[in-house]
């Protein structure tokens, strides 16, 4: 099926692709009115549109964190803390327990 | 770290769910064998044994969350560095009206927009809402695609889409889609309407589609 570029010869009445994608934003995540879902219903490109669009937002959902930060981080904690006083130095030389060095 | 594997799973999870698993947290069993909220306890106290598991119980997330935000390995480092002296300068404030882990995390994801903010970043972002460029408007001659995405995106491929986005748009990506805060969270902490992040967060998306798809063909003429 064809975008609905403009409202086809006896379809004046019925949602334009432009208008649909206008007010995607704010529907795409909550569903929309009766005449947009009328319209996803009866145009392909729009309704591939929305597949991929909430496809990527599944997909972006199953992203987990994989990669821990570098022992300079923790180095870097330390040493901070220990020159704003906020532990004391001997414990602040090394990792407290020396598990994130 | 030592931290457990199922207490690093758990804080591996994206923070819609950790929202939901507030007394899970709270019974994690580090390395040392006391929980979570002991060792929050105990930091609280200014003891950097506790604060340094709770460091490797979180480490991970609140790194890749930075990570994913500003797209750049030192600079993530650092914000990952500072997100954590704030924690060990604030945690006597943490209430436990949340879990642990969604506290922290909004203090990291402040952390990191105080930055962004500085370097000028999320202005240039909610200017291009504000005043749209012909590129992002709906499209009105689209025309049939062959095929859609689905079943075609691998978790590399996306990683590597995400981090190409311009620096607006992939904030709230990682923010909404990823990280699982709503809109009227994000807007607050962008200092932007709920309208705008809305915006925002469809140009992202539609801006991976074209990224996705590109790389998909181009793996498709190899």
């Amino acid at each position: 099926m064809q975008a609905n570029a403009g409202a086809a010869p006896g379809r004046e009445n019925k949602m334009t692709c432009a208008e649909f994608q206008q007010e995607l934003p704010y529907i795409i995540d909550t569903g929309g009115s009766a005449e947009q879902e009328a319209h996803l219903r009866d145009c392909k490109v729009c309704a591939d549109l929305v597949q991929d669009l909430r496809y990527i937002a599944e997909q972006a959902k199953l992203l987990v964190p994989m990669h821990d930060p570098s022992p300079r981080v923790w180095d870097g904690i330390q040493e901070s803390l220990e020159r704003e006083g906020l532990v004391k130095p001997r414990q602040a030389r090394r990792s407290f327990l020396g598990l994130n060095s | 770290m030592k931290a457990t594997p199922a207490a690093e799973a758990v804080a591996s999870k994206p923070s819609s769910g950790s929202k939901k698993t507030t007394l899970a947290t709270a019974k994690k069993i580090l390395a040392s064998g006391i929980t979570e909220a002991e060792a929050i306890d105990r930091a609280k106290g200014g003891d950097g044994e506790a604060f340094e598991m709770l460091y490797g119980l979180h480490k991970r997330r609140v790194y890749s969350l930075c990570l994913r935000m500003v797209g750049n390995t030192a600079e993530a480092e650092d914000l990952t560095q500072e997100g954590f002296l704030q924690l060990y300068r604030k945690i006597a404030t943490f209430r436990g009206e949340s879990a642990f882990s969604t506290w922290l995390h909004r203090l990291a994801v402040n952390v990191v927009l105080m930055h962004l903010r500085k370097k000028g970043l999320p202005e240039v972002s909610l200017q291009e809402t504000l005043e749209p460029q012909e590129e992002d408007g709906p499209k009105k001659d689209i025309g049939a695609r062959d095929n859609v995405l689905a079943g075609s995106i691998d978790r590399v491929n996306l990683e590597r889409a995400i981090e190409s986005l311009p620096p607006g748009y992939r904030i709230i990506f990682v923010l909404h889609d990823i990280e699982g805060y709503e809109h009227n969270e994000i807007a607050e902490m962008m200092g932007c309407s709920i309208g705008n992040s809305k915006s925002q967060l469809h140009k992202a998306r539609m801006k991976l589609r074209d990224l996705l798809n590109t790389s998909r063909t181009e793996k498709a003429r190899r």
